[in-house]
């Protein structure tokens, strides 16, 4: 199979070339074909996309935000009310999170539904469940940091959730609230979490996944890889396109889409700022945000199970489900990839989605009581 | 045979003589027994005397006892004694010293009840006995002593002998200092309504201690089941004073509750369960229940409305003798929220002379005291349009009007700058203070000053339009900003066009693989 290569240039850039021979390795990962038949809907490259969002505003943010209960509400408000663009800048970080999770949670799927996890690419479907548990990790620390009403008592009832673990449930509570309720121990760790922890998590685990990709290249969702000593099936010729430019042009083409729409979202619905948090004043309607409500739904509605509580069940099962995403490519010995010879798997994921769907949608209805008070 | 017969014979002699001693044996026993019981014991004197003492020897008890209905033996003692004994029931266990409680469980049914209830009550947590209400002597476990009347056994106390039972205690200084809880109840309750008409008219009918306290199941005035608990007031007088029958001869009205339910005071107690909210006993009292009067109906309201008290006693109705008070503009159990539509009427009503004034004894003094209906609480029933009085309530009305609207203007645009998504802390901030001029201003009305309404309301009036500012501005910036987002809009568009077109080029010069 040919492939293009970029010219070494002249001139500069030629200077350049001969100190860093970068030539070479940008033949090495953006020259590399990937099957024509491959279908990645770019869901993957636009979470890069809305990562790379994140660390820009971010880091424009953290020249302005101040990590302490007394400082942090107001200088948000700060940002938002009084610096350039700090309206749009924060507001763009505050849809691209929402975006992030959103298209990670596609991508995932997209992932499943092609069955593009199994072999060879085990690893990187691990290093991307890891990913999506950063990613979540990214959402609840940041949620709290406006020091808002809606963002203490999210993270109140988010961390509640912590407590329901068995066994571990008071020590986790206590090991993310840094002490029995939300304080300033939590704001600092929080903030220590989502700008240092989480982003260097974060990259190298995005690293290695990468780089599994670019070793093993992009799957091809109508046929499952070879194994060693094993022979393509006659007749079929495999049809390749250059993940350079054309790939990471329509790849291009769709950040330019999303930038759009960030930009449409954070001027049409900018993001808001409640009252000053306040531990002695319980908002009539308290819920988490949107991509917990069905895990904390689900603590509401199972019933005991056995010696287990309600409580264990509710949160044993996400527990288990996260497992079994993470070793999902161990779990399914189904070596096929088209979707007519794996129905059980693909049911069993409808049935998982749609579950998780409802719950979402009915954790997030206020209820008749707290809109009557209201 | 013979000397078989003589055996039976002399053993059926033997059995006889058995049974026979057995019983004279049995009887010699209890006839003893009995007349040891009658004989009086010295410890058993001496409880009985200290808790008599207890109850009649402290000084309040005494003084009380001269004014207060004397407690005497009734006749329902001994047939409570004796309807509910029941002879030959194993000796019951002490607890506590209390054989009243132990008997009477045994006892079963409605004297079981009667038992535990005082048991879970007030009293008998706080160790006050049956005895200290019935009189008797706790500690003997035989009926004929402990319920023995002249060891002060009461029985049953009537109606007003139950007012001086439980005042005695309730009026001990000393006695209910450990309770923390006043001594006055009494002293207030005779001069009551209710406590006149029991001590002097000896009418029955009227309530007592124990009609809202309970009897043997008092409870604590802060327990929420408690009958007296600020939120089941209104239910606990009603249940008297909403009854036609029961209240039949009282000439007065039984719809009271059904009226409160309506009020601005009931909305906020029984349905907002706000405890800061009147009930009966806020402006009636409690124990010295009696209906407010013109002289006393300012004092009765100013209780909460302190402030506004303070503004109406500035004011030319309070300088006027029988002029209008609360209940004269607001009503009394149907209070309704008050607003600037309150001032007039829909069209200038025909005033007679005597809605204000009295004709009766042709002196025409003024005497504007309350309207039933809440159509003529306003101020033209008694202002003529084309008196001074009328404009100056005119000009009230129109500087609140003027305020009221640019409060609500300001609102209006703060929660448009809200709904797209404005920042608008400001604002609130800003509003919040003429809220707070708005809310003077309508309570200077009290004073019925011109001078005093219109500098609280254009107070508001300039917050309110300094919020609305505030929020136009938000709103202008709103605005700004999404005519921003078409042109950013229109760039990536054009971006993105360009794309398509390099994609569009490279297709047609790639074949694959």
């Amino acid at each position: 199979m040919a492939t293009q290569t970029t010219a070494a240039p002249n001139g500069v850039v030629q200077w350049f070339e001969e100190r860093v021979r970068a030539t070479a390795l940008f033949n090495a990962l953006l020259h590399v074909p990937i099957p024509a038949e491959a279908k990645t809907y770019y869901l993957g490259g636009i979470t890069l996309f809305l990562f790379m969002v994140q660390v820009a505003t971010g880091t424009l943010l953290s020249l302005y935000y101040k990590p302490t209960p007394e400082a942090a509400y107001d200088s948000v408000k700060y940002i938002t009310s009084i610096v350039e663009f700090g309206w749009l800048i924060r507001s763009i970080h505050h849809w691209a999170a929402n975006g992030m999770i959103i298209f990670l949670l596609l991508h995932v799927i997209r992932i499943f539904v092609q069955g593009v996890y199994k072999y060879p690419r085990e690893l990187i479907w691990i290093f991307g469940a890891l990913l999506f548990a950063v990613t979540i990790g990214f959402g609840f620390t940041g949620y709290l940091l406006p020091w808002d009403q809606k963002a203490f008592w999210a993270t109140t009832v988010g961390t509640e959730i912590a407590a329901a673990v068995p066994f571990i449930g008071e020590s986790l509570l206590q090991l993310l609230r840094g002490g029995a309720d939300v304080t300033d121990a939590t704001l600092s760790r929080f903030f220590g979490m989502h700008v240092l922890v989480l982003p260097i998590s974060l990259a190298l685990l995005l690293a290695a996944h990468l780089t599994v990709v670019h070793q093993l290249g992009i799957a091809n969702p109508k046929r499952p890889s070879l194994r060693p000593g094993q022979l393509p099936t006659p007749g079929i010729v495999e049809r390749w396109k250059p993940f350079f430019p054309h790939y990471v042009l329509d790849e291009v083409i769709a950040w330019a889409i999303l930038l759009a729409l960030l930009v449409v979202a954070a001027s049409v619905y900018p993001a808001g700022l409640e009252d000053k948090a306040d531990a002695l004043v319980t908002p009539p309607h308290v819920k988490p945000e949107w991509y917990f409500l069905a895990v904390y739904q689900l603590l509401k509605v199972v019933p005991a199970i056995g010696p287990l509580t309600a409580r264990d069940v509710g949160i044993l099962i996400p527990m288990l489900a996260m497992v079994v995403l993470v070793m999902l490519p161990f779990l399914d010995k189904n070596p096929e990839v088209a979707k007519r010879k794996r129905p059980v798997a693909l049911i069993i994921a409808a049935i998982v989605l749609i579950g998780m769907g409802i719950l979402t949608w009915y954790g997030g209805q206020i209820p008749a009581v707290a809109v009557a008070a209201s | 045979m013979k000397r078989s017969r003589t055996r039976v014979a002399f053993l059926d002699r033997a059995f006889r003589i058995g049974v026979l001693s057995a019983c004279a044996a049995a009887l010699a026993l209890v006839v003893a027994q009995a007349v040891l019981a009658e004989s009086p014991s010295p410890s058993a004197g001496a409880s009985g005397a200290g808790a008599s003492g207890a109850a009649s020897g402290s000084p309040a008890a005494s003084g009380t006892a001269s004014s207060g209905p004397t407690l005497s033996g009734s006749p329902s003692a001994t047939a409570l004694a004796t309807a509910t004994a029941k002879p030959g029931a194993t000796a019951p266990a002490k607890i506590d010293g209390n054989t009243c409680y132990s008997c009477h469980t045994q006892i079963g049914g409605a004297q079981h009840t009667i038992a535990d209830q005082w048991q879970a009550s007030v009293h008998g947590q706080n160790g006050i006995g049956c005895a200290d209400c019935h009189g008797g002597d706790p500690t003997s476990d035989k009926i004929t002593v402990a319920m023995d009347p002249t060891k002060g056994f009461k029985g049953v106390p009537s109606r007003q002998q139950t007012v001086g039972v439980c005042g005695t205690c309730h009026s001990n200084v000393e006695l209910m200092r450990q309770y923390q809880i006043p001594t006055d109840q009494y002293a207030k309750y005779k001069t009551s309504v209710h406590g006149q008409k029991l001590l002097l008219s000896n009418d029955t009918k009227v309530a007592i201690c124990t009609d809202c306290h309970g009897v043997h199941d008092v409870k604590k005035a802060s327990d929420p089941t408690s009958k007296v608990y600020p939120l089941n007031v209104p239910a606990l007088c009603s249940s008297c004073h909403s009854d036609p029958k029961y209240m039949d001869g009282y000439n007065i009205p039984t719809d009271q509750l059904e009226i409160y339910k309506t009020s601005v005071h009931g909305q906020a107690l029984l349905v907002n369960k706000d405890m800061r909210a009147p009930n009966c006993a806020s402006c009636h009292g409690s124990h010295d229940a009696q209906p407010p009067t013109s002289t006393t109906v300012v004092e009765v309201c100013g209780k909460c409305h302190t402030a506004t008290q303070a503004l109406y006693d500035q004011s030319r109705h309070a300088e006027l003798v029988n002029g209008p008070k609360c209940w004269t503009c607001h009503g009394t159990h149907d209070v309704v929220k008050p607003s600037e539509a309150r001032f007039f009427h829909p069209s200038p009503p025909q005033i007679d002379c005597g809605t204000c004034h009295n004709l009766a004894d042709k002196t025409l003094k003024l005497n504007a005291d309350r309207f039933k209906n809440d159509d003529d609480r306003r101020c033209d029933t008694c202002h003529h349009v084309d008196s001074l009085l009328y404009s100056q309530a005119q000009g009230i009305k129109s500087a609140l009007d003027k305020a009221s609207s640019a409060y609500d203007l300001a609102l209006t645009r703060i929660a448009a700058a809200a709904e797209a998504g404005m920042i608008v802390a400001d604002a609130d901030v800003t509003v919040t203070q003429s809220k707070t001029s708005l809310i003077q201003a309508r309570a200077a009305v009290h004073t019925t000053k011109l001078t005093e309404v219109a500098s609280k309301a254009d107070a508001a009036v300039t917050k309110a339009k300094e919020a609305q500012d505030f929020a136009d501005a938000r709103l202008a910036e709103s605005q700004n900003r999404r005519q921003a987002m078409i042109i950013v809009l229109a760039l990536i568009a054009v971006t993105i066009l360009a794309l398509i077109l390099l994609r569009r080029g490279l297709d047609h010069t790639y074949e694959p693989g």
